[in-house]
C-alpha cells in the first residue's frame, strides 16, 4: 500500500475579482519531504499556502492534506497541520504559556497533554525560562520560534512555513533553519515559501517555482541547475586592467555573455572546455596574468532567473485573457 | 462537521472567549465605550429632570448593556485582522459560526459583568430593589447577547482599524436610544416612531427591564421577548454569512 501524500493539489485556482493570482497549479508534496516553493514578491506563494491551510477558499481545483480534503474535509486536514504565516502572528498581550496554550485548545488537544506538550515544545526552542513573560516583549526571531512552537502544539505532521526566515538577523536565520531541519529530521514535513533563492537551495529536497501564479518548474535544487546547461561559466580574475579585454572575450566563438563581477569576469557558455581552451589561446597572445579561474555551473538564481524570464510574456498575455 | 463533535466545538469557540476576555477587557478603547459612555450619557440623561425611581435603573442598565456589550467585537476583530492572528481560527479546525459564537460570548460577558455592576450601585444609591428577577435576568442576558451580536455583525465589515466599525456602530446606537422610549416615551413618538420602537431591540431591553423594576411593559413581555430572540438570530446569521464573505472568500 502507497504512503498518502502529505500535499496533492490538481488545479488550484484563486482569483481576485478579476485578477488571476493563482493559476491552475499542480503538485504533490511527498511525507518527510522539505519542499520548497520559491518565486518573487506577489508570484502566489502566500495566496497558495493560504488555500491549503483553509485561510481562503479555492476558486477552482481541489487540493488534499494527507488525504483529506481541503474544502470538503477542512476540520480533518487542519487538524493535522501546523501554519507560521509570513509574519509571526502571536497575542503579544498574553505569556507565551498562554500562547501556546490557547493554540492547543482551539485544536481540540487534551488537557494534560497541552502542559506537557507545550512544556517540551518550550525547552526545546530555549524558551521555557521565559515562559511567563508576555510575547510582545520578543524579538522577531523568538517571536518567530513562539510562532512556530505554536504551530506545533496539534502535534501536526505537516508544517506550512510561509517566508520562515524574512526580516530575521543572520543569528536568527541559522537558528530557525537549524530547527526546521532538526522537526523534519523528526519526521516532520515541511512546505516552505521563500522568495529567497539561497535559502531553497539549503533548505529543500525539492523546490516548485512560482511566477505570476503559474508553476514553472518543479524539481530538485540540483536536478533543476543540471537542466540549464545553457547558464554554465568561466570565472575569471586577471592581475592589473587590460583595457579592450571584455570586447576580446564576447568575440571568443563559444561565449555567449560576459558579465563584469567586481574584479572577476564571468564567461557565460554552454561548453566550458572549449571556452577554456580558446581562453588560453587569448592569454597568451596578449600576455594576461590570470590570477584565479573557476568553471562554475548554474545556481538557482541562474535557474529561476531563465525560468521566470522565459515565461513571462506568455503568462501576461494569459492573464489578460482571464481577466 | 467531521471529527468534531458539537460539544468539542463549543469547548474551542470558549477558549476565544478567554482568550478575548484577558486581551481586550481592560483596553482602554473598550473601557471608554463599555463604561465611560453609558455613565456620561446617563447623567445627561438623568441630571436635572424629574425622572421616577423606578425608570432610572431601567435607562441605565439599558444603556450600558447597548454600549458594553457591543465594544468587544469591533475592537477585537480589526485588531485581529491588523495582527493577523484572526488567521489562526481560520486555519484551526474549527467552523467560522464557533468563532463568532466565542467572540460574542466575551461581549456578553463583558456587557454583564459592567450592567450587573451598574445595575447594583445604581439602585443602592437611589435605594429601589428588584420586584421581578426573572424579568430583569432575561431582559440583561437576551439583551447582551443581541447587542453583543451586533456588534460582531459590525466587526464583519473590512477593515483593521476599530474607528472604521464603531463609526458605522454608533450610527446605529445612537438613532436606537432615541426611538427605544428612553429619552422620549413611546406614547409620545408619532407614529413611524412606534413602529420604530416596536423594531428596536432596546425598546425591549428596556420594556423588561421597567418590569423587574416594579413598572409595566409597553409591547408586553412575551413581545420582548421574541423581537429580542428574533434579533439575536438575525444577527448571528448575517454575521456568519458577512464574516464568511470577508474574511474567508476575499482573502
Amino acid at each position: 500500500m502507497t504512503e498518502v501524500q502529505a500535499i496533492d493539489v490538481q488545479g488550484i485556482t484563486k482569483y481576485y475579482d478579476k485578477f488571476l493570482a493563482v493559476d491552475h497549479i499542480t503538485f504533490s508534496v511527498e511525507q518527510g519531504e522539505i519542499f520548497g516553493f520559491l518565486g518573487p514578491n506577489g508570484a502566489g506563494k502566500t495566496t497558495t499556502i493560504k488555500m491549503l491551510t483553509g485561510v481562503s477558499t479555492p476558486s477552482d481545483g481541489r487540493a488534499s492534506v494527507l488525504g483529506y480534503d481541503i474544502v470538503k474535509q477542512s476540520v480533518m486536514a487542519k487538524s493535522l497541520m501546523g501554519i507560521v504565516p509570513d509574519i509571526s502572528n502571536t497575542y503579544d498581550e498574553i505569556s507565551v504559556w498562554n500562547n501556546l496554550i490557547f493554540t492547543a485548545k482551539l485544536y481540540g488537544v487534551p488537557g494534560a497533554r497541552r502542559n506537557e506538550r507545550a512544556k517540551e515544545l518550550l525547552t526545546r526552542f530555549d524558551l521555557y525560562d521565559r515562559r511567563d513573560e508576555k510575547v510582545g516583549g520578543f524579538s522577531s526571531g523568538m517571536k518567530r520560534k513562539v510562532c512556530i512552537a505554536m504551530a506545533l502544539m496539534n502535534e501536526s505532521k505537516l508544517l506550512f512555513l510561509d517566508e520562515p526566515t524574512i526580516g530575521l538577523d543572520v543569528e536568527s536565520h541559522i537558528i530557525i533553519h537549524e530547527l526546521i531541519r532538526s522537526l523534519n529530521e523528526d519526521g516532520l514535513t515541511i512546505f516552505l515559501t521563500t522568495h529567497n533563492i539561497e535559502e531553497a537551495s539549503q533548505m529543500c529536497n525539492r523546490v516548485a517555482i512560482i511566477n505570476r501564479g503559474k508553476i514553472v518548474a518543479i524539481d530538485t535544487p540540483e536536478s533543476l541547475k543540471r537542466a540549464m546547461k545553457g547558464v554554465q561559466s568561466i570565472e575569471v580574475a586577471f592581475k592589473g586592467e587590460t583595457p579592450g579585454l571584455q570586447a576580446s572575450l564576447e568575440k571568443l566563438p563559444s561565449v555567449k555573455g560576459v558579465q563584469k563581477r567586481g574584479d572577476k569576469i564571468r564567461i557565460l557558455t554552454d561548453d566550458p572546455p572549449r571556452v577554456l581552451k580558446e581562453l588560453w589561446r587569448l592569454i597568451e597572445d596578449n600576455n594576461l596574468e590570470p590570477i584565479t579561474m573557476n568553471t562554475l555551473g548554474p545556481s538557482l538564481e541562474d535557474v529561476f532567473l531563465k525560468l521566470t524570464g522565459r515565461v513571462m510574456e506568455a503568462e501576461i498575455i494569459h492573464r489578460r485573457e482571464a481577466g | 462537521m467531521d471529527g468534531v463533535t458539537r460539544f468539542d466545538e463549543l469547548e474551542r469557540s470558549w477558549a476565544i472567549t478567554m482568550k478575548d476576555m484577558r486581551i481586550y477587557f481592560l483596553r482602554p478603547g473598550t473601557l471608554a465605550s463599555g463604561i465611560l459612555f453609558p455613565v456620561a450619557l446617563f447623567f445627561s440623561f438623568a441630571v436635572g429632570r424629574n425622572i421616577p425611581n423606578n425608570m432610572l435603573i431601567p435607562v441605565l442598565a439599558a444603556q450600558t448593556i447597548l454600549w458594553s456589550s457591543s465594544s468587544i467585537g469591533p475592537a477585537a476583530f480589526p485588531l485581529e485582522r491588523r495582527t493577523r492572528t484572526f488567521e489562526r481560527y481560520l486555519s484551526a479546525p474549527i467552523s467560522l459560526f464557533a468563532v463568532l459564537w466565542g467572540k460574542t460570548m466575551a461581549g456578553v460577558i463583558f456587557g454583564l459583568g459592567i450592567t450587573v455592576a451598574a445595575m447594583a450601585v445604581g439602585a443602592a444609591a437611589i435605594g429601589i430593589q428588584v420586584t421581578n428577577i426573572a424579568a430583569v435576568a432575561i431582559g440583561v442576558l437576551l439583551s447582551a447577547m443581541v447587542f453583543s451580536a451586533m456588534g460582531t455583525l459590525f466587526a464583519s465589515i473590512p477593515s483593521n482599524n476599530p474607528g472604521e466599525v464603531i463609526m458605522p456602530l454608533n450610527l446605529v446606537r445612537i438613532p436606537l436610544m432615541f426611538v427605544s422610549g428612553m429619552f422620549i416615551p413611546i406614547e409620545s413618538l408619532p407614529s413611524v416612531g412606534t413602529y420604530a420602537a416596536l423594531v428596536s431591540p432596546l425598546t425591549h431591553t428596556l420594556d423588561l427591564l421597567k418590569v423587574g423594576f416594579g413598572g409595566t411593559s409597553h409591547f408586553g413581555w412575551p413581545i420582548n421577548i421574541a423581537v429580542l430572540v428574533i434579533w439575536l438570530i438575525v444577527f448571528l446569521v448575517m454575521s456568519s454569512t458577512l464574516h464568511e464573505y470577508f474574511d474567508r472568500r476575499r482573502i
